[in-house]
């Protein structure tokens, strides 16, 4: 197994880079090392928009593409790598081009090591390290964490992947009732992690928005230097406090899976970082989510957020609860698959100045038509309408601070390797 | 399917050869409907005589089968001292293994590489996993009856016993019954018996089907 580097021009990351540097043992010290099992996936769009200046650009609009990026876009190119290191311990990468401008044109979205030890008497503990998605959505639940009912995700999950990874350790014990006679599973999860100070940047500045472009782990939101937003550094740590999530999972056969989680990054609003330009943004949430499938093909989830980000800079009080709900339901007969969901968001701004910065109210309909000829074709088309209410635009556009911005999509994706299924 | 074919043959076998020594004398054919009166395929049966002292059916080697992340068959019933191989015709790993009280036991499942067969001594329920993907689970139940099977897709089976009285017991892996749901029928001079038998109460939810892709979150 060679040893992989990477190049990162940004801030110490260190648990993620010791990941990138794992050294395996040669190959012919034990017949359990193979080669990583693999996956690459390319995802080509046609895209029609109407929407404002798009975030990847530093506008405020709330979808992916402008009104300046219709036609042939990149939806994602996807290199994924899964290594076994011994019986009980992987490897994860997870790899994304996105076709814009981000600061690198290849970069990780996941990137953990994993530790599945054998259950035990109906118990079993898993442990992550690195960099990866804590267990919110009930909708990104495909590999890359993509959603297999649409193309953009909820507001919700959106900002998860904007916003939040898990750059520490998550512990998950379960009870496996299913293996034991009885119909329902249950979970403890745990995570304590760093690096995600400025986590509440986004929402308090442009709100939610709906679309599937994820942070990556070296990389930024907003590329353009144009504005009028800056580019978002996220994955920093400014302050050395860590933050911290707990969450249950209760599971009845796989019909129906209930999550709920509390996330605290415990910034330290005094805190500041003069190489991003970033003070420690204090974020947290409670996060409860439902899903529902039945035999037939009907699918239906709900979650709903609420949490509040707060900033304080130059001593003055800037707070911005936020708060987000969608439901969504999907029906799959054979390898079509038909999906509406409904989402609505609110951020409000409570500053001292008063002025509404960063506040939002907005709500967004998604439909989308999915067909899986086989495992490695995917054809998908979507409709998406954001209707939202921003006063940061007439502030810092001089535009109308209400908005109602459209986007069509047809992606076509192909997929190879071992993983791709 | 193929191995449950080779037990009903094994059994087939027994029957045959007792037939031939006279002491066979009739044909017992069960019947099980799910709770909503519909057959109920995939049942397993278990027959044995009561106050009898029927010897277990004899030890097999059986196939359990890696294709497509699930388990093929997704249950065999075997006796005994019966081994089960535990190929992996998939293009990924798996992890096999069972926590329960009749058999524990871990198997890792490397692409392409064969692991020898495992032995099943105890009588009882063995739940299996795959420890890398969750959405996998099989069965393997280990009877000492003499004489067992599954129903078809008309909830039928039928096997030759000698003359007596049996319990017949039903098992399926979605029941909800915890007790065993059985009867007991005297095999008298008639050269067959039917025996019905029903649930009372409704299936547990079958795994769905196209989802296990996406347990990766």
């Amino acid at each position: 197994m060679r040893s992989v580097s990477f190049n990162a021009n940004i801030g110490p990351r260190a648990l993620a880079l010791t990941l990138l540097t794992v050294t395996a043992p040669a190959a012919h010290s034990a017949d359990w090392i193979q080669l990583p099992q693999w996956e690459v996936d390319v995802d080509v769009r046609l895209v029609s928009s109407d929407g404002q200046k798009s975030f990847v650009n530093g506008g405020l609009g709330t979808l992916r593409f402008d009104r300046t990026q219709s036609g042939l876009r990149l939806g994602r190119a996807r290199l994924a790598l899964s290594e076994a290191l011994g019986e009980v311990w992987s490897l994860r990468l997870d790899a994304s081009a996105w076709g814009d401008d981000d600061r690198n044109p290849v970069d990780l979205t996941e990137a953990y090591l994993q530790l599945r030890p054998y259950p035990f008497a109906g118990f079993r503990f898993r442990l992550k390290a690195g960099a990866f998605y804590a267990p919110i959505s009930l909708e990104n639940r495909a590999a890359g964490w993509e959603s297999p009912y649409t193309l953009s995700y909820s507001a919700i999950n959106t900002w998860l992947g904007e916003e939040l990874r898990t750059i520490g350790v998550e512990g998950q014990l379960d009870w496996l009732g299913t293996h034991t006679g009885h119909g329902f599973d249950l979970a403890l999860v745990g995570g304590l992690f760093g690096w995600n100070d400025p986590a509440g940047t986004v929402i308090a500045t442009r709100g939610f928005s709906l679309s599937d472009r994820q942070t990556t782990l070296f990389g930024r939101v907003g590329s353009s230097d144009s504005g009028p937003l800056k580019p978002i550094e996220l994955f920093h740590e400014i302050d050395g406090r860590p933050g911290y999530y707990a969450g249950v999972e209760g599971r009845y056969f796989d019909r129906v899976v209930i999550r709920a989680l509390h996330y605290d990054n415990r910034a330290d609003p005094d805190a500041f970082d003069s190489a991003i330009h970033s003070s420690a943004w204090p974020t947290h949430f409670n996060s409860v989510g439902l899903r529902a499938e039945s035999a037939s093909g009907w699918t239906a989830i709900v979650q709903w957020l609420d949490g509040q980000t707060y900033a304080e800079p130059h001593s003055e009080d800037y707070r911005w609860p936020f708060r987000a709900r969608f439901a969504m339901v999907s029906r799959q007969i054979r390898n079509h698959r038909l999906s509406v969901r409904y989402d609505s968001f609110t951020v409000d701004s409570e500053s001292d100045d008063g002025d509404g910065y960063g506040a939002q109210h907005g709500h967004a309909w998604t439909a989308a038509y999915v067909f899986e000829p086989g495992t490695q074709w995917k054809v998908t088309v979507e409709w998406l309408r954001v209707t939202s209410d921003a006063p940061s635009r007439a502030i810092e556009l001089g535009t109308r601070s209400a908005a109602t911005e459209n986007q069509v999509q047809l992606a076509v994706r192909f997929a190879l390797g071992p993983l791709a299924r | 399917m193929f191995q449950t074919r080779c037990i009903i043959g094994a059994v087939a076998t027994l029957a045959g050869l007792l037939k031939a020594a006279g002491a066979l004398a009739a044909t017992l054919v069960v019947t099980v409907q799910a709770s909503d009166g519909q057959p109920l395929a995939g049942a397993v049966l278990t027959v044995r005589a009561v106050g009898g002292t029927g010897h277990p059916a004899p030890p097999v080697n059986a196939i359990m089968d890696q294709v497509d992340r699930a388990f093929v068959p997704d249950l065999l019933v075997i006796s005994p001292g019966s081994t089960v191989e535990f190929p992996n015709s998939d293009s990924v790993s798996h992890q096999i293994y069972s926590f329960s009280p009749a058999k524990k036991f871990q198997l890792p499942l490397y692409r392409g590489k064969r692991y020898p067969p495992v032995r099943f001594d105890q009588v009882g329920f063995v739940t299996l996993g795959c420890n890398i993907h969750d959405s996998m689970l099989a069965y393997v139940l280990v009877t000492d009856a003499p004489y067992f099977g599954r129903t078809d897709s008309k909830g039928s089976w039928s096997v030759d016993v000698p003359r007596g009285t049996y319990k017949v017991t039903v098992w399926h892996p979605r029941m909800r019954e915890n007790a065993d749901l059985g009867r007991e029928v005297p095999i008298g001079d008639t050269e067959r018996t039917a025996v019905a038998l029903r649930l009372a109460k409704p299936l547990q939810p079958a795994p769905l089907e196209g989802r296990h892709s996406w347990d990766a979150y």
